[in-house]
Order: C-alpha cells, then sequence, then structure tokens
C-alpha cells in the first residue's frame, strides 16, 4: 500500500479534468437544454422538426461516436476548407458533451413543463402577464421542482460518462488510472478511480436530496 | 351606457355549437348570475368574454371598448393586441379551481400581479394585499402557502388576488364547484359582501338559492341559447317556461 502516496496525487490530476469536463457541461447542457425544449413545442413545424431530429441523433447514437466526430470532424472541415478553425481535445469533449446532455435534459425539461397545468397559464394570462413573465414567474419554478429527481440522474451519469473523454486521448481520471495500472501491472489504480467515481456520486446524491427536500415547501 | 355588451355571440368546438346567439347587457354596479344545465354553454360564454376563448361571430364590448365585432362577412374581428390587454386588464377572472400559483405564498401571489404588471411599488401592494385578505377574513395568512390552506380559503386568495388587480368587472366560473358543502358558505358570503359594496359581477352558479339572493339580473342558458332573463323574481317565480321550471324543480326537489 506504500504506492497510494504516490498514486493519489496523480488520480487526483486527473479528477480535476474529470470534474472541469463535469462542471463544464453542466453549464452549457442546461440552458441549452431549456432552449431545446421550448424549441421542441414550438407550434411552427420549421422549428420543431430539426429540433426533433437533432434530439434523436443525439440520443441514438454513442456519445464516444459524438467525441471522435467532433473533434476529427472539425478537424478535418478545417483541413479541406481552409477554415483554419478546429476544436482542440478539451473544446472538442466540452461540446459534445454539452449538446449531448443538451438533448437528454431538453426531453427532461418538455416533461415538466408539459405537466404544467393549463390553469396557471390563464391565472398569469388574466391578471396581464406577459408570455415571457409567465414563463419565468410562474412556470419555470414549477419546473423545476418537478425535473429535480430526473435531472439527478443524469448529472450522476454524467460524472460516470466522463471517463469516454480518453478516447480522443484527454487524461482525465479514468485514462491515467489505466496509465497507472499498466506502470504497476495491476489493476489496483482503477479500483482507487472508482472510488473516486463513488465519492464524488455520494456527494451529489446528498446534494439533490437535500434540493428535493429545499423544494419541498408546496405542492 | 352598459359596462359590458354582449350581442349575438356565437362560439363553435368544431361542429359543436356551443354558443348559438347570446346577447345581454350588464351596467356597472350590478350582478349577474347565469344559471343552466352542464354543456348549456354557460362557462364557454365567460370565457369568451374573458378572452380564454375566441368567438366565431357577434359582439363583446367591455366598458365602452370593443373587445370584438363583427366583420364583413360575419367574421370575428378582434381589437388590437393593445387594446384587448387593456380589457383583459379591467376584467378579473376566479375560476372554478382557483388556479393560486402554488410556489408563491398567499402574500405573493396577490403581489406579482400588480408589482410586474401594473408598476405598483412593493410596499404599496404589499399593503393592498394585506388590507384586501383582512376584507376575505385570511388574516395572518401571508406567509402560507396555497397547499396549506382549505379549499374555501383557496378560493378566496383567488377573489383577493383578482380583487388586487383592481378590476371593473369581476367574473366567477363556478366559484363553489369544486368546493367540500361546508366550505361553499364562506366563499359565497364573501361574493355577497362584494355584491353589497356595489362590484359589478358575473357569476356562473349551481348555487340556485345563491344566484336568486345575489343577483340583480339572472340568466338562465340551455343548448347554447339564453332560454330566459330578467330579475330574480321574474326567472324564479313568474318566468313560466317550461325547460326553466323543469330545470329549477330539480334543485327544489333536494
Amino acid at each position: 500500500m506504500s504506492d497510494l502516496s504516490s498514486l493519489l496525487p496523480i488520480l487526483w490530476g486527473g479528477f480535476c479534468t474529470t470534474l472541469a469536463i463535469f462542471g463544464l457541461t453542466l453549464l452549457f447542457s442546461i440552458p441549452l437544454g431549456l432552449l431545446i425544449a421550448v424549441l421542441k413545442m414550438s407550434k411552427w413545424r420549421v422549428v420543431r422538426y430539426p429540433v426533433s431530429f437533432y434530439i434523436s441523433v443525439m440520443r441514438g447514437t454513442p456519445l464516444l461516436l459524438q467525441i471522435v466526430a467532433i473533434y476529427f470532424g472539425s478537424y478535418y472541415l478545417s483541413e479541406y476548407s481552409g477554415l483554419g478553425f478546429s476544436f482542440d481535445r478539451f473544446p472538442a469533449v466540452i461540446v459534445a458533451f454539452s449538446i449531448n446532455y443538451a438533448a437528454y435534459f431538453a426531453e427532461i425539461f418538455r416533461g415538466g413543463i408539459q405537466s404544467i397545468p393549463k390553469g396557471q397559464y390563464e391565472a398569469a394570462y388574466m391578471l396581464g402577464m406577459t408570455r415571457t413573465q409567465t414563463f419565468f414567474r410562474i412556470i419555470l419554478p414549477q419546473v423545476v421542482k418537478r425535473v429535480v429527481p430526473a435531472s439527478a440522474n443524469e448529472v450522476i451519469t454524467l460524472v460516470k460518462d466522463t471517463s469516454l473523454a480518453q478516447v480522443i486521448a484527454v487524461t482525465e481520471l479514468f485514462a491515467l488510472a489505466k496509465k497507472q495500472q499498466a506502470a504497476y501491472a495491476s489493476i489496483y489504480p482503477l479500483f482507487v478511480a472508482g472510488v473516486f467515481y463513488y465519492v464524488a456520486n455520494l456527494l451529489l446524491s446528498v446534494l439533490f436530496a437535500y434540493l428535493e427536500r429545499k423544494l419541498d415547501y408546496y405542492k | 351606457m352598459p359596462i359590458l355588451k354582449v350581442e349575438h355571440v356565437k362560439k363553435l368546438f368544431g361542429n359543436l355549437n356551443v354558443l348559438k346567439d347570446i346577447s345581454f347587457e350588464l351596467n356597472a354596479g350590478e350582478v349577474l348570475s347565469i344559471i343552466g344545465p352542464s354543456g348549456s354553454g354557460k362557462s364557454t360564454l365567460l370565457r369568451c368574454i374573458t378572452q380564454l376563448e375566441t368567438v366565431n361571430g357577434g359582439l363583446v364590448q367591455v366598458d365602452g371598448k370593443d373587445m370584438v365585432q363583427s366583420g364583413d362577412k360575419g367574421t370575428p374581428v378582434y381589437a388590437p393586441a393593445k387594446v384587448l390587454r387593456e380589457i383583459r386588464l379591467s376584467t378579473g377572472l376566479v375560476f372554478q379551481n382557483f388556479n393560486l400559483f402554488p410556489h408563491l405564498t398567499v402574500l405573493q401571489n396577490l403581489c406579482l400581479a400588480p408589482v410586474r404588471v401594473l408598476g405598483v411599488s412593493r410596499e404599496q401592494a404589499r399593503e393592498t394585499g394585506k388590507s384586501l385578505l383582512k376584507r376575505m377574513g385570511l388574516e395572518g395568512k401571508e406567509k402560507a402557502y396555497p397547499c396549506e390552506l382549505s379549499g374555501g380559503q383557496q378560493q378566496r386568495v383567488s377573489i383577493a388576488r383578482a380583487l388586487a388587480m383592481n378590476p371593473k368587472i369581476l367574473f366567477f366560473d363556478e366559484p363553489t364547484s369544486a368546493l367540500d358543502p361546508e366550505l361553499t358558505g364562506e366563499v359565497l358570503k364573501i361574493i355577497k359582501k362584494l355584491a353589497e359594496e356595489k362590484m359589478t359581477m358575473v357569476i356562473v352558479t349551481h348555487e340556485m338559492a345563491f344566484a336568486r339572493d345575489v343577483a340583480d339580473k339572472v340568466i338562465f342558458m340551455d343548448g347554447g341559447y339564453i332560454v330566459e332573463q330578467g330579475t330574480p323574481d321574474f326567472v324564479f317565480n313568474q318566468s313560466g317556461n317550461e325547460r326553466l321550471s323543469q330545470f329549477l324543480s330539480r334543485f327544489s326537489k333536494n
């Protein structure tokens, strides 16, 4: 066990990358997901159909493939079009994760928005509130309460999905653990990485349970 | 000049003719009760006047402003959005199932629209809200959430919420139908008090005794038509209309 002291700092460095992917993905995918949810409920087909297609592709293909596609796709596109712009590894991961998770969040949010009774809109309308006021002051706060449990699932899955970033050689927690596995000729580093994931998700579970209790002040 | 004028209003849901030819007038300070069997179009009429539904023809005039009138081919022509909003702000609606905002406290329910829509100061809105709650017999419930109140209390909050906007006409869509029988009294008492204060009101209700006592004018609807209208005494005692007496006899039996 003497090697734990040298292993931990290495894995901690990877865990920081994992946390960065996690945090940035949430930062971008939640607002994007809300926007997509609203667009998917649009009364115009020209808006609704492309959005539905986007969601079905994001949910219907592996995230692994999407990461590869964003990274190499942007590389080849810049090579052949001469635009001179392509994603570095880390930004490519953030883009792929954000647009993928936005699709899942969008469906959760849409379910939440559509579960709010029509009477809430009618009451706001009769009080002269604008559509924007109604959405942000009446509907959205109630949606938040309803989507917390389903969103918790996504957030916890995201912690583990970050390990997919290694496919384009982003050295997050799991990639580093695998390297150490080779160096130590033992699977022991992988288990230590597993503990990192588990503890992170344990903390998140506690946080979400707290959030649910906090939002339980009304029915 | 009447504060509410409805002429030849028609409403279709697909092929279903819900309102066939509705005309009536109401003066400021008067109370109108609308009675009739389920499916007769009472609630639809209310929802058409309050802009929650659009009409398929006819004229609606609120406080001298045309909300909708018949165009050349009899198709309805609505006023510009700005006028419609002005009209909406001069009317309040109390729903059957309250539709309070569950995530806001009682006082927040009362203050939100006055502050955000009318631009009333927060302090002013709170003062008005508190005095309204007092009038509704709900002192001390400012910080409660709707789910913590009984149905009767919730409905009184929703009346206060509508009154906080200072409407010229207040509409009630079966305000006691979602309440336990022992809770209807407290809501009806409040509406009666408003009638004494000369609030202009239109009340769709199944409470016959209440409709008779509170109203200056009663409309009996059936099958999308106004079958009878007049003073409570005329409609309840003297009309002699067959459908009306049939309808009323069902209530007197209980």
